[in-house]
């Protein structure tokens, strides 16, 4: 049924295409929004209770925020205890599906950007894909696959992109096609690119109702579109509020309860990323995840073992960190950083993680 | 007292800034694009306007960002764009220029940060992919790219074209249906490169003081274009804007330091 780009097929060896059609059928996707229950009704549940019955084996998971910004780490390291295999993982940035590979939760990917920017390059992905343990169902761009999101958002089966012409994204991604403009005469390539419908989408929040209203504090990436577009959505908030709340502060309210599945109490659930306005990275904690961490499979095997099957919650990872100094430290810092403290006489420097340097501090 | 001289990087950052004229609106990645727009903005360019993919813009100053999405790219800004809004204001119109790096370029100024090697599927080495490099370089009115000049990084055919410059020279660019001028200056710890413009081919503008053409063509795996008459030596900074890039744009010294921390 679907038109799929035939040398990306050839490219990426993808012989059944069955593989590919849940992110682009609409009508699937469609069907799962009018079935599931639209009443406006209390979705409390706890995050074990969320990820079992909400992320299924073959999913198709997002990650969302941005890598490290407001990303439901806690969530993803949950799925990664409850043992769940062969989610295909797709993002505008994916840099987080890299780590779940090694542990068969994510066998496919739909790839834009792995790693993290300066501060190494992830040679875990690289040794995976190498070993065939990881398969690249297409490739995007940041852009190309906010605009897949962003189609299905606005209700439409896809836009018309300038993005990915001449590149060799087109000829590694089947699902987008390059064309002629149709609303012009003249030669004007356009790149065709389908609204695209995850099956699960976890996104972290500073405040929900326990309906799945969701308000968010600085960028919100993809995360609207996400929440729309997917089948399933669970929410997972720093805080619940009463819904009074939700309508008086409107402002960063992105998420009408609706599209939500489940609402997770979940303080701390971005650790060990940024919280816009909450907590600022652990810094050390993603050097050393790239810097050793990536290094080989036992290196990563160990440090997971320790920050993610050794932890059964976000308040156990906390207490790894630092626990009540790293919160007020991680606090402190991301307050400066947006000024919403004093920033006069501060001392943003910090120790960084390096092989032979170590100091077990992660603020 | 006398300044030290601009090591490699210090110099790679000063040449940077000096593509930011006054008023632009900038589109700014980590690391020395970073550094350069904020020089830029501390001393011949107080007026640009930063803009950061995570969808920060016109921060209000601060530290060096950790990352584009580190708070400091949306230091109290005003508003913060969704993703696909911030790339569209390239499209749109609304950005003037913007810095990308890369692992791989060729001579008509393609880009690779995908990967090394001839085999998609079983690499020498994967790297991050696109990001938001052809995003900005399909886009963007104006690219500069930046990275260090080796045989290995500058190659005639580039192991996957994750952006696109001048793509066949010519006017290919145009015919592939991409916006902007493409790829105006290559910066490098060499040199400073644009692009001739019949052929698109990448041509020497300037090389650093101690550079020849031929220790450059050497750092090249294809041929270089030399300009007309001599090749002029690129502008260094001053003592004076050293002093700002040192001591206030990048004091803990996290871009700037030669060899890197």
């Amino acid at each position: 049924m679907y038109n799929y780009n035939g040398e990306a097929l050839k490219n990426l060896r993808i012989d059944d295409t069955s593989i590919l059609d849940r992110l682009v059928d609409f009508e699937s996707a469609r069907k799962a929004h009018l079935t599931k229950d639209h009443s406006k009704r209390d979705k409390r549940m706890s995050l074990t209770e969320a990820i079992a019955e909400f992320v299924k084996d073959d999913d198709i998971c997002t990650d969302s925020g941005f890598a490290y910004v407001r990303t439901p780490h806690q969530a993803y390291f949950e799925i990664m205890r409850q043992g769940k295999k062969n989610l295909q993982f797709i993002g505008s940035p994916n840099t987080n599906h890299s780590y779940m590979i090694n542990f068969g939760v994510c066998r496919y990917s739909h790839n834009s950007y792995v790693g993290a920017e300066m501060r190494g390059t992830d040679r875990n992905y690289s040794r995976n894909l190498k070993e065939g343990k990881v398969k690249i169902l297409s490739e995007w761009s940041h852009g190309s696959m906010a605009q897949g999101f962003k189609a299905a958002q606005l209700g439409m089966p896809g836009v018309f992109s300038k993005q990915l012409l001449g590149s060799d994204i087109v000829r590694y991604n089947p699902y987008v096609k390059v064309m002629q403009n149709p609303g012009r005469k003249d030669h004007d390539p356009v790149v065709f690119i389908p609204a695209l419908y995850p099956d699960v989408t976890i996104i972290h929040v500073h405040a929900a109702d326990r309906y799945g209203n969701a308000r968010v504090y600085g960028p919100t990436v993809n995360d609207a579109a996400l929440a729309a577009a997917a089948r399933k959505v669970i929410i997972t908030a720093e805080e619940i509020v009463p819904e009074i709340d939700i309508r008086y502060n409107n402002k960063g309210v992105i998420i009408p309860f609706m599209y939500v599945d489940a609402v997770v109490e979940l303080p701390f659930g971005a650790v060990p990323g940024n919280m816009p306005g909450l907590y600022y990275w652990s810094r050390q904690w993603w050097e050393k995840f790239l810097r050793y961490g990536t290094l080989s499979e036992e290196n990563l095997r160990s440090f997971m073992e320790y920050w993610i099957f050794d932890c059964k919650d976000q308040f156990d990872f906390v207490n790894k960190l630092g626990g009540a100094k790293w919160i007020a430290a991680a606090r402190r810092l991301t307050k400066t950083v947006e000024y919403d403290n004093e920033d006069a006489g501060y001392d943003y420097s910090y120790e960084e993680y390096r092989p032979g340097h170590d100091t077990g501090i992660y603020y | 007292m006398t300044t030290q001289p601009a090591n490699p990087f210090e110099m790679v950052a000063y040449v940077l800034s000096r593509q930011i004229e006054d008023h632009m609106i900038v589109y700014v990645g980590t690391g020395l694009p970073m550094v350069a727009a904020i020089l830029a903005r501390k001393t011949h360019a107080p007026h640009i306007t930063l803009v950061y993919e995570s969808g920060g813009q016109d921060p209000i100053a601060g530290d060096m960002p950790w990352s584009v999405g580190d708070p400091f790219t949306w230091r109290k800004s005003p508003i913060i764009q969704e993703m696909a809004y911030s790339f569209a204001q390239c499209y749109n119109g609304y950005v003037d220029i913007a810095f990308l790096g890369f692992a791989q370029i060729d001579m008509y100024g393609n880009i690779n940060t995908h990967m090394i090697g001839d085999d998609f599927l079983n690499p020498k080495a994967r790297l991050t992919g696109s990001g938001g490099n052809n995003d900005l370089s399909s886009l963007t009115e104006k690219m500069v790219l930046v990275g260090l000049q080796t045989p290995e990084k500058f190659v005639k055919k580039v192991d996957f074209i994750t952006s696109v410059g001048h793509l066949t020279g010519g006017n290919s660019r145009k015919e592939a249906g991409l916006l902007g001028q493409g790829p105006v200056a290559v910066v490098t710890n060499a040199g400073v490169y644009d692009f001739e413009p019949a052929t698109k081919r990448m041509r020497v503008k300037s090389l650093h003081p101690g550079v020849s053409f031929d220790l450059a063509q050497l750092a090249t795996g294809f041929e270089l274009l030399r300009p007309e008459g001599e090749i002029p030596v690129t502008e260094t900074p001053s003592a004076d804007v050293l002093e700002i890039l040192r001591k206030e744009v990048d004091p803990r010294g996290v871009f700037i330091s030669f060899p890197p921390k």
